[in-house]
């Protein structure tokens, strides 16, 4: 699904944010991400929604090289990628609704389907009956999971999070957890960056290191892989 | 119509589909930029009113001055003064003659009692004695449309029996001159505001972009393409171009209404029934379609130097 082969991002100004990354992430997986602040996790996952473009090496999606998207291409890439931030990056002007309608505006479906498709959205994130409210009025936990919602509803075969669970107590970070590992299940190819350690620990689940913009370490989960998903 | 004909015209009509519900959301979105700033809206639009007015205010003043210059033209005519011997007979075939040119539209033959009559007249007063001095046989000739009259001037001048030719056109001449000059000068304002017009809007479009920069960047970031996160704003220029447009025309209907009053005035007084006319219908869908056109042009500009931002 996704695999890293040498994969450097050097930022203009001469900060090395990855070098030499090597990796691969099979379909239907689900894997964390972790590393001090600063040791590349976001950037990495940047790298997978073409938020940026490497330096060297080369970024493979579904076998094709996406350093060499054109712009024109980047959109249709993104609709496949779920992202889902630390800064949550909603609408704050809007109705959570319309945050998480936004993929599907964006596609061109139809208003009934919409409707239809965010409503499960949301009742899956637990937020169904908050769907008229403003992004403000919501709390953080609410907000990431509005962005989960918002991630999740164009059913992409890819989910990356940034730091999800990031400034949230801990019930609500396992709750969130829990989550992902249920759309796991339905089949979505899920990575998650996080220094929540303890999380980790708990779930499982295979886990890859980044220190200092290199790949440290890549453990695989003391838990086997859910079944009948293909690799 | 085999089945798979059949799901390829389906999908086409779905494409459609939705291709015009994206369009209508872009629609949408746009009204609503203009409504949520109702204050920033009515101003750009004012500014493009007040800088769209001036051209098209000097273009409708240059067009009535047009006018008058084309009723000055139909005086326009070559006076042929005729030798004082001749008689009403003489005059009239001689005037016939003339009118048989191909270079003359048409010649009206004055007789001397008429133009003694035309003179009064002319200076206000009830008979005019002149006393003994005589009046000739005056032969108004018009040239035709495209003739030289200078040419033609010198051409009756040889004719038997012709005393005096009289052409006055210096000051006709003159007129079209400054007509001319002042038709430049509305072409290069109208340059000028065209140009004002395509940058006020793309600063609008510029500073609506930077307080929607967080939008922008979520609706990339979601897989928006540059087009649909562009066509709000294009829409935004469209609307804003025309509708200062199609104010800059309201304003010069309100300035001639305003003059029309005085005007009328100064032409009775010239004994002449002439009023102002308002700008040409064509000129109004022109103007509604150029600064919409601008508009967007000004937008594009703004939003292209956005996007190249958020996708590397």
């Amino acid at each position: 699904m996704i695999v890293f082969e040498h994969v450097a991002k050097r930022y203009p100004g001469g900060v090395q944010a990855l070098s030499d990354v090597n990796f691969e992430l099979a379909r239907g997986e689900m894997a964390f991400l972790t590393g001090h602040s600063g040791a590349g996790k976001s950037t990495l996952l940047r790298l997978i929604a073409l938020l940026e473009r490497p330096s060297r090496g080369q970024v493979l999606f579904e076998g094709r090289n996406i350093g060499r998207l054109s712009r024109r291409q980047i959109p249709r890439l993104r609709r496949r990628v779920g992202v889902i931030f630390q800064d949550h990056k909603l609408l704050t002007d809007r109705k959570v609704l319309d945050n998480v309608a936004l993929p599907l505006l964006i596609a061109g479906h139809p208003w009934g389907e919409i409707r239809r498709r965010v409503r499960a959205a949301l009742d899956l994130v637990g937020l169904l009956d908050k769907e008229n409210m403003p992004i403000p009025a919501l709390s953080g936990g609410e907000q990431q999971r509005v962005g989960i919602a918002r991630a999740m509803v164009g059913k992409p075969p890819v989910l990356l999070a940034d730091e999800p669970t990031g400034n949230l107590d801990p019930e609500l970070s396992a709750e969130l957890m829990r989550l992902f590992v249920t759309l796991n299940e339905l089949g979505t190819t899920v990575l998650i960056a996080t220094h929540d350690l303890e999380l980790i620990k708990r779930l499982g689940r295979r886990t890859l290191k980044l220190q200092k913009g290199r790949m440290v370490d890549d453990r695989a989960g003391e838990r086997a892989r859910p079944e009948g998903t293909a690799s | 119509m085999t089945p798979a004909g059949g799901t390829i015209r389906t999908n086409m009509r779905g494409d459609v589909r939705a291709w015009l519900r994206r369009h209508g959301y872009s629609l949408a979105s746009s009204i609503g930029a203009l409504v949520r700033h109702p204050m920033t809206s009515v101003l750009t639009i004012a500014v493009l009113a007040f800088a769209l007015s001036l051209p098209l205010g000097l273009f409708t003043a240059l067009e009535n001055l047009r006018q008058i210059n084309r009723n000055f033209e139909r005086l326009d005519s070559i006076s042929v003064f005729l030798a004082l011997e001749a008689d009403a007979a003489g005059s009239r075939r001689l005037a016939s003659r003339i009118s048989s040119r191909n270079d003359v539209l048409a010649v009206d033959p004055i007789s001397p009692e008429d133009g003694m009559r035309e003179l009064a007249g002319a200076t206000g007063l009830d008979s005019l004695d002149l006393g003994d001095v005589p009046l000739p046989w005056v032969l108004e000739v018009a040239p035709a449309s495209g003739a030289d009259p200078a040419a033609l001037a010198d051409a009756l001048r040889t004719l038997e029996g012709v005393d005096m030719v009289v052409v006055d056109l210096a000051w006709v001449e003159r007129l079209e001159a400054i007509l001319a000059v002042f038709q430049r000068l509305v072409e290069l304002l109208a340059v000028l505001f065209a140009l004002a017009v395509l940058f006020v809007i793309s600063n609008n479009i510029r500073s609506e972009i930077q307080s929607r920069s967080e939008e922008i960047e979520v609706m990339a970031l979601v897989g928006a393409t540059a087009g649909f996160i562009r066509r709000p704003f294009l829409y935004s220029g469209l609307w804003m171009g025309a509708l200062g447009g199609l104010a800059a025309w309201l304003l010069v209907h309100a300035g001639i209404a305003l003059l029309q009053a005085p005007v009328r005035e100064l032409a009775a007084a010239y004994g002449t029934p002439a009023g102002l006319d308002g700008p040409p219908g064509w000129l109004l869908a022109a103007m509604l379609a150029g600064s919409g056109l601008l508009g967007v042009a000004g937008a594009w500009i703004a939003v292209s130097r956005q996007l190249a931002r958020i996708n590397p």
